[in-house]
């Protein structure tokens, strides 16, 4: 049936686009077009839901609904995916901020206990790792 | 310190330290006999591994809340590079499983010019030491990765590394957990860093295995490999 290639083929798209992903702004504009498309198709399919069963019928789904579950099996997906990727920026974020912190507060420490043999310089900064918005 | 380095000052051993305490401090006595500066990082340990470090010669760094090993690792790195004088980091675990005269042999080829970054491998001798489960698995492992492949590695995750300081001042660890083995082999995959792999044995204690890592855990590691931040 239509409906089979169709939901195949968008999980691997969903699961190629977020595997692949180069953080582009073309993905994040991207992201944010589907989700106002989605949005506008929710309310139209709410609005006139014959519409929805004539188009489910057409790619071989039973009822108007199922198509609906199946449309959200989808975004649920790759939703999932879009908040996993976000952690992982904030994560690194997050890390960053407490290797600085540790780092400041070691290099006290280990003065004080006179492990070091020079006065160290070092303010405990290092390149800043780029944590692209997106 | 001087130049040619020979005591060792310019050396600098990266301890990552999570709830070591039963043979953290026979560890570090040992690693401090052979290379004078070590600094440990405890990654939110909660079993006293801090204060078996405080009674010791070796720096200290302590995570505010536990982040991962790589993480550790790269906390580890970063407070090195910022001593003077240091020109070769030694990664090096903290159970006791790492033998310090292959350490101090990775150095020297490090130090005679030969490398860039030397990696130990298990099996030179075709691992007959290690489990034969870990050995198919650690194999398959370095068969997926393009990268080991590149770099004809053995052994993708011998935790025992030495990197020079161009390589260490270059390298960011962004896997925190477990998957910063994976990620290195993939950096230096895409590098023009000279890679030299020197054989090593691991001592498989009671100890050390009970705290290895589960082959599970592979399958995290794949996912999060797989889903990272391209090019980031």
């Amino acid at each position: 049936m239509l409906i089979q290639f169709l939901l195949v083929l968008a999980v691997l798209g969903v699961l190629f686009v977020f595997v692949r992903s180069s953080g582009a702004v073309y993905v994040q504009a991207s992201k944010r077009i589907a989700l106002v498309l989605f949005a506008a198709a929710n309310i139209y399919a709410v609005m006139r839901p014959d519409d929805l069963t004539t188009l489910a019928r057409m790619l071989g789904v039973g009822r108007g609904t199922d198509l609906v579950l199946y449309a959200l099996v989808v975004a649920f997906m790759a939703g999932m995916f879009s908040f996993y990727q976000r952690f992982r920026i904030v994560d690194r974020r997050y890390t960053e901020l407490a290797r600085t912190v540790a780092i400041r507060e070691a290099e006290l420490v280990n003065r004080e206990r006179g492990v070091t043999t020079r006065p160290v310089v070092s303010t405990g900064e290092g390149t800043p790792v780029s944590t692209r918005d997106r | 310190m001087t130049d040619d380095g020979r005591s060792g000052d310019d050396v600098w051993v990266v301890i990552p330290v999570f709830n070591e305490v039963q043979v953290l401090e026979s560890v570090l006595d040992q690693t401090l006999a052979v290379f004078p500066n070590v600094v440990c990082v405890d990654d939110g340990s909660r079993d006293g591994s801090p204060a078996a470090v405080l009674r010791t010669r070796a720096h200290l760094v302590r995570h505010p809340v536990n982040l991962g090993q790589g993480a550790a690792l790269q906390t580890g790195l970063t407070y090195a590079r910022a001593q003077p004088g240091a020109r070769y980091f030694v990664m090096f675990d903290a159970d006791g499983q790492h033998r310090l005269e292959d350490a101090a042999a990775m150095v020297e080829v490090a130090r005679s010019g030969a490398a860039d970054v030397v990696l130990g491998t298990r099996f030179a001798d075709g691992g007959a030491s290690v489990p034969l489960l870990k050995r198919i698995v650690l194999r398959t492992a370095v068969l997926l990765s393009r990268a080991g492949r590149k770099l004809k590695l053995t052994d993708a995750h011998n935790g025992l590394r030495v990197l020079t300081r161009p390589v260490a001042d270059d390298l960011q660890i962004t896997m925190n957990g477990m998957a910063h083995a994976s990620e290195i082999v993939s950096y230096l995959g895409h590098s023009t860093w000279r890679v030299r792999e020197v054989p090593v044995s691991i001592r498989y204690t009671e100890y050390s295995r009970s705290k290895g890592q589960s082959l599970l855990n592979g399958v995290n590691i794949l996912f999060d490999l797989s889903v990272r931040q391209r090019g980031g």
